[in-house]
């Protein structure tokens, strides 16, 4: 099987003021993600998560080992604009319209705007209606709705979800999970979201794998079993509990 | 480090090109190379012309930046206390700053004497510059600081000794230091309306007499004493960026 | 903001009068009473009402050399803010240019300019030019160093952004950079509008050509004070509605962009 996402061995170790050696990020790390799977990368803050998914956006180059993207190093997909992207930060810009934010990767890769895709993903993020609205006019939910729109529209060959989901209230959190499964469960690209909350990582993914920090390194890795498309039923599965203490107990450890 | 040594490159760069100019007179006689202007200013003869000079207008511009302050944090303090006063004082601020220094000559000449007109229109180009950075710097206090001190029962004046002027302190600073450059293009400019001496007259008398070399003198005098109190204030700002905010 | 201005338009117009204009209302009454009770000759101090006078008598002398001056301050302004933002621009590109370029900024705009227009007068000329000059260097130094600081703090992550989707270096600038500089740039425009005329008539004044500081110098030494106080009440208008337009479009960008 060829892996869409290969990190093999993969180091990565930071220079810190006043310390000869710095800080070792990530140490011998290897990860596969096969095409169209969803992996949640589960961790607590500071175990490296973020650095292992800016390896993969090419935002860093790994001290050791490598990391490819089908095959090709990871600064080359990037180049081709095949890489999609979303932040903790919805990183909108202010001055464009929500339209013109989803269109944005269309204009940097010089190519001519797609208004038919752009329509269906507005309508598939649920905010018809909003397209002319600019960033500060919307919620913190919708932000990040355009925020995932904006990385699906060139249908890239791999989508990078950094804790989109992070700064938002519980409730919209989950809000966003379920709507988040539906989009994913309509076209299944290779996705990688790093997250610290179990739930999500259990609801949106086909794997988990777990992180401990200083320096990062996987200690776990757990197949998710629940049939697809997924609803909140199955958060209230016996299934989901046990996991979920499962794997609480392994961040723990 | 290498932004140091690129800096320190680009002056030294920016030097050489103006010693060269001067050299091969490529732009005309007026532009002197470097080296002569160091030689006449280092001229022992001339020294106490200079020194009195900078010595006159060191002082304008020093007491000039003491009621400018003053003026200025005193209006942006009672423009915060009372806000009815608030919209009059902005106005009245941009309204002085917007007359023209050369008409403020004549007018303090009328008012004050021939001694103390530059330290009078240098006043008002640092008021307007500490009005306005001490105004902004006054509600930089945030709403919860501001909460907490209504929860503690603190009254008007508490809260404004105790919050919104340590609050304000960095804002002074950084005002403090734009008022500098702007303080001594008030004496400079206050000083052509009948001072005594300084470098405004001296530079007023080269350029009337064609002492292209002098008339660089004053003006790397003027530069000079700029960028020194320039820097001595951009190390006060930074002290209270760091002790307030 | 909108419900204050509300409350201000329905302010009864006497208050809002004494509230907008009670300094500057308090500051031409104290200087027409202290003008009345010193007795002083027209010639060494005119009256504001005086000088109101001077200015709707000669109507035609004014306009010709505001006329002047503006469009001397205006084209400066444009000048030195295309110089200023084309700079930073090409500082952004090049880190060395940026590593030789920012210091000397730095020692620049520390230095009071108005000690240089002797020097630029004598390379450039007792004319226009040197006005012109002098304008575009005041202008210059705040586009600068604002359009530098504001193309380096674009919004949160979308450099990073840009960079995952593989952006080249000009798509950068366009599309994020510049957009991003624009509210900063709004605030060199409104430092450097008022600043623009005052330093013309200035340059005007020493250079003794024409505009509003020559008109300033003229009637000064031939002892048409109330003529001198009226180019200057000119220009003081002039500048502060420029500051406060210039202020309205500040807000307007920086609603705009951020």
């Amino acid at each position: 099987m060829n892996a869409a996402i290969a990190i093999d061995k993969a180091s990565k170790r930071f220079a810190l003021a006043g310390s000869s050696e710095g800080v070792l990020a990530l140490s011998d790390l290897s990860l596969q993600i096969a095409p169209g799977e969803f992996v949640a990368i589960l961790g607590p803050s500071g175990c490296g998560k973020s650095t292992l998914l800016r390896l993969v956006a090419s935002l860093e180059q790994p001290t050791g080992g490598t990391v490819s993207v089908n095959g090709a190093a990871p600064g080359l997909v990037s180049a081709q604009h095949a890489l999609g992207v979303a932040f903790q930060d919805h990183a909108l810009l202010p001055w464009l319209s929500v339209h013109d934010n989803i269109a944005l990767p269309f204009r940097i890769a010089g190519r001519a705007v797609d208004e038919a895709a752009i329509v269906r993903l507005i309508e598939l993020v649920g905010l018809r209606g909003f397209e002319t609205a600019r960033p500060k006019q919307l919620s913190g939910g919708m932000r990040q709705r355009v925020s995932i729109a904006r990385a699906l529209v060139l249908e890239p060959e791999v989508l990078l979800l950094d804790e989109p989901f992070g700064a938002l209230d519980a409730v919209t959190r989950r809000q966003m999970n379920v709507e988040l499964q539906r989009i994913w469960s309509a076209r299944q690209i290779t996705t990688m979201l790093i997250t610290h909350s179990v739930d999500e990582a259990l609801f949106l993914a086909d794997r988990v794998v777990v992180m401990s920090g200083r320096p990062g390194r996987i200690v776990r890795e757990v197949a998710v079993p629940f049939a697809r498309p997924r609803s909140t039923a199955v958060m209230r599965s016996e299934e989901f509990h046990r996991m979920v203490d499962d794997l609480t107990g392994a961040l723990d450890s | 480090m290498r932004q140091t040594l690129l800096g320190a490159l680009g002056i030294a760069l920016f030097l050489v090109l103006w010693e060269v100019i001067g050299r091969l007179q490529l732009a005309s006689i007026s532009w002197p190379p470097l080296s002569d202007v160091l030689v006449m200013l280092a001229d022992p003869d001339r020294r106490p012309l200079f020194q009195r000079a900078i010595g006159a207008t060191l002082e304008s511009t020093a007491l000039g930046y003491l009621w400018g302050t003053t003026a200025g944090l005193l209006l942006a303090a009672l423009a915060h206390l009372l806000p009815v006063m608030r919209r009059g004082s902005d106005r009245l601020a941009a309204v002085l700053n917007s007359v023209p220094s050369i008409a403020l000559g004549p007018i303090f000449l009328v008012v004050l004497t021939r001694e103390s007109t530059p330290a009078a229109v240098s006043s008002i180009h640092v008021f307007f510059i500490v009005f306005v950075s001490v105004s902004s710097g006054l509600q930089r206090a945030t709403p919860a600081h501001r909460d907490l001190f209504s929860v503690l029962g603190a009254d008007r004046l508490r809260r404004f000794a105790r919050l919104e002027l340590p609050a304000a302190l960095p804002a002074l600073a950084s005002g403090l230091r734009l008022a500098w450059p702007a303080a001594l293009i008030g004496a400079i400019i206050g000083e052509w309306f009948g001072a005594p001496r300084g470098i405004g007259i001296l530079i007023i008398n080269a350029m009337q007499n064609f002492q292209i070399v002098l008339l660089w003198c004053a003006v790397l005098l003027a530069v000079g004493s700029s960028l020194l109190f320039y820097g001595l204030l951009t190390l006060l700002e930074r002290t209270a960026y760091a002790r307030f905010s | 903001m909108d419900a204050a201005s509300d409350m201000s338009a329905r302010r009864p117009l006497l208050v809002r009068l004494i509230e907008d204009y009670w300094g500057i209302l308090l500051l031409l009454i104290a200087w027409q009473l202290w003008v009345v009770a010193n007795s002083f000759n027209p010639i060494v101090m005119p009256t504001p009402v005086a000088v109101l006078g001077d200015l709707v008598s000669y109507p035609g002398v004014y306009l010709r050399n505001v006329s002047i001056t503006l469009a001397v301050a205006v084209f400066g302004l444009v000048a030195g803010m295309a110089v200023g933002t084309g700079l930073a621009i090409v500082a952004w590109f090049s880190p060395i240019a940026s590593g030789l370029l920012n210091p000397l900024t730095v020692l620049f705009s520390s230095v009071p300019v108005v000690a240089l227009i002797p020097v630029i007068a004598r390379l450039l000329g007792y004319d226009t030019s040197t006005v012109l000059a002098i304008v575009v260097i005041i202008t210059f130094f705040p586009s600068f160093v604002f359009a530098s600081s504001g193309l380096r703090s674009p919004p949160p992550g979308s450099e990073d952004l840009f960079r995952v989707l593989g952006a080249s270096r000009l798509s950068l600038l366009q599309r994020l950079a510049l957009p991003s500089a624009m509210p900063n740039l709004a605030i060199a425009f409104k430092l450097a509008a008022a600043h623009a005329i005052l330093a013309a008539m200035v340059a005007e004044f020493l250079m003794g050509t024409s505009g509003l500081g020559y008109l300033f110098a003229k009637t000064k030494a031939d002892f048409q004070t109330e003529q001198a106080f009226g180019a200057s009440a000119v220009a003081t208008v002039i500048s502060a509605a420029a500051f406060l337009a210039a202020g309205w479009v500040e807000r307007r960008v920086r609603e705009r962009y951020s």
